[in-house]
């Protein structure tokens, strides 16, 4: 008895040094809210305010809802990222389905291109795109955008997705197709409402990437009214000057709902990311 | 890095295990006739079809070009023109010559090698320690990973901010604690920026180092610990010798990839210091861009873009070799 309370006892301390770390770590973070919180002489006081007093939230109407350009980069990120979405999806889980059914070798070679394509730098890839994109029209466009970020986000779902596909039992589908199902309807009635977790957790991630990248709307939007609320943002850095609280604003604004669905996603996400990254 | 980058390994044992058993799924569907199965197969293959076609349109063809544009001579004044004399290797030549670039890959390396270091030590410090049994433990260790999935041009910002020089939260803190006499103008000095830029690196990626470690330490069989503990082992010592060898395969890969995601960073330190003062920052990806977006030297940027791949390629050749060597063992 006497032994497991002093063992919870002990295990409450660690909680709190736990709690002492994540607060550290999450100081950023909180420092960018209080900050998009204070008035604009506030947040040069000395010694500095660590919450803010008064709580205003002028710096969010002023700059964020009254702002036109702001509003235009969060519709842009929008549109750009539900694209992403959506595209990924439409080829990202097709994809994945055919390679789990399918032969290891050829399996195998795919899943290698996939993984090498995601290690290189974006760079590489914004640079032809953007002369491709040029003989194309497709710079500056919602569709150029969109195609880009798919490229990203697309060998990423199909290697989470495939192992979703793998632990759907193959005599259920060969059950639908005596049934008088196509291949597709197979896939689409049978397969995909089984792996919805799985789909979930793909779409989420290939939304948060493609609302924060960064290289592509740099590099493919090359007007103001095209560039995602990331290349918005670091405009402003030179744009505001000093005006800390309205670009904290802003930055927040971006955050939000990249936290939003981390925090409702938190436990596909984590492991999304994680899939695969680890040998087990 | 975005959170996509997370992802990483070639198909895992369990997934080799479960289509091997799918794939000969009984005798009942192998007696139903060769034809129907082989028709199906065709289907899956259509299934892969759009996906391979946008990779092949949308990445290898680009990336193929991006060769292709370093051995021309594609420069503001020919861009739309369309006239692109073919010049060979003289790009390379070129590139190869200058000082400039040869300092953007010092940097790179120094910025890379620095950030990977201090991440897996600041990770594996977290992951022992997370990996530890309290309340809460689960939700602490997702909640670390939102430095992970911010946008990279919020985390910059935010940084900038706080690293200011005379209102920065950094020094206000440091002067505080007496361990700085005056405010240090960090991102103003060659040093300093790229110290803070390390440290901003670093934030983002500990703590995914941390989760990738912990699944390493989590697969160590409790009873190596128990037996150290019977034989009278130190904490101390069960770590440097059970602890340290289990993990050892793991955090090669575990660095293998830090290096790979760390080495083609370019928005934390664009927004950070666009590769400035100066060029103290300017790692190859942010030289490339430079030369490419700043001064419409298209072809300037695409050499250096290529000996980008060719590094990333290496390294990702590097790491797949290992961790095949890894799964056979």
């Amino acid at each position: 008895m006497a032994r497991s309370r002093s063992r919870t006892r002990g295990q409450y301390l660690t909680m709190l040094l736990g709690i002492l770390v994540l607060l550290l770590y999450l100081f950023p973070v909180f420092w960018m809210l209080s900050t998009s919180l204070k008035t604009r002489s506030d947040v040069f006081s000395i010694p500095p305010q660590l919450f803010p007093s008064p709580v205003v939230l002028g710096s969010y109407i002023e700059s964020v809802l009254q702002s036109p350009p702001v509003l235009r980069a969060l519709l842009n990120s929008l549109v750009i990222a539900s694209g992403t979405l959506l595209l990924t999806l439409l080829l990202g889980a097709p994809a994945a389905y055919g390679l789990a059914r399918l032969r290891l070798r050829f399996t195998v070679v795919i899943t290698l291109v996939l993984l090498l394509a995601q290690m290189l730098p974006t760079i590489n890839l914004a640079l032809p795109l953007f002369v491709i994109f040029t003989e194309a029209g497709l710079v500056d466009t919602y569709l150029g955008l969109i195609l880009a970020n798919t490229a990203l986000a697309m060998p990423f779902a199909v290697i989470i997705l495939r192992p979703f596909f793998l632990s759907v039992p193959g005599e259920l589908i060969d059950a639908a197709r005596v049934d008088g199902c196509t291949p597709f309807g197979a896939f689409r009635r049978i397969a995909l409402p089984l792996v919805m977790p799985g789909l979930v957790t793909v779409g989420a991630l290939a939304f948060v990437t493609a609302w924060g990248e960064f290289v592509f709307g740099l590099t493919l939007a090359t007007s103001e009214q095209m560039q995602p609320v990331s290349v918005a943002l670091n405009r402003f850095i030179g744009q505001y000057g000093t005006r800390w609280a309205d670009l904290m604003a802003v930055a927040t604004t971006a955050a939000l709902p990249v936290i939003a669905i981390f925090a409702g996603l938190q436990r596909f996400i984590v492991g999304g990311l994680t899939a695969g990254a680890t040998k087990e | 890095m975005t959170a996509s980058e997370g992802t990483t390994m070639a198909t895992t044992d369990v997934d080799a295990e479960a289509s091997r058993t799918r794939l000969t799924s009984g005798p009942t569907q192998r007696g139903r006739g060769r034809r129907r199965l082989s028709e199906s197969r065709l289907g899956d293959y259509l299934f892969v079809l759009p996906a391979v076609a946008f990779i092949a349109l949308l990445m290898l063809y680009p990336l193929f070009y991006n060769v292709k544009l370093s051995l021309y001579d594609v420069n503001l004044g020919n861009f739309l023109s369309g006239e692109r004399p073919f010049v060979g290797l003289q790009n390379y030549v070129e590139a190869f010559g200058s000082s400039a670039f040869w300092h953007s890959l010092g940097t790179s390396l120094v910025y890379t090698g620095s950030s990977i270091l201090l991440s897996f030590v600041l990770g594996y410090a977290l992951a022992l320690f997370f990996n530890r049994a309290f309340p809460g433990n689960g939700v602490m260790r997702a909640i670390l990973l939102v430095t992970y999935v911010l946008p990279s041009v919020v985390s910059g910002t935010v940084w900038r901010w706080m690293l200011q020089g005379d209102s920065g939260i950094v020094n206000a803190v440091l002067l505080n604690l007496g361990i700085i006499d005056e405010p240090i103008f960090w991102l103003v000095h060659g040093d300093t920026a790229m110290i803070s830029v390390v440290t901003s690196t670093v934030w983002v990626t500990s703590p995914f180092v941390m989760i990738l470690l912990l699944a390493g330490l989590q697969s160590i069989p409790e009873g190596l610990y128990e037996a150290a503990k019977i034989d009278g082992a130190s904490a101390v010592k069960r770590f440097w010798y059970v602890t340290m060898p289990a993990m050892r395969p793991v955090a090669l890969t575990v660095l293998l990839l830090s290096f790979i995601f760390t080495f083609k960073t370019f928005d934390n330190i664009f927004v950070m210091t666009k590769g400035g003062p100066g060029d103290a920052t300017t790692i190859t990806p942010i030289y490339a861009y430079e030369k490419a977006f700043g001064f419409f030297e298209f072809s300037d940027g695409a050499v250096a873009s290529t000996v980008l791949i060719a590094i990333s390629v290496l390294m990702a050749l590097v790491y797949f070799k290992l961790s095949q060597r890894e799964e056979a063992a």
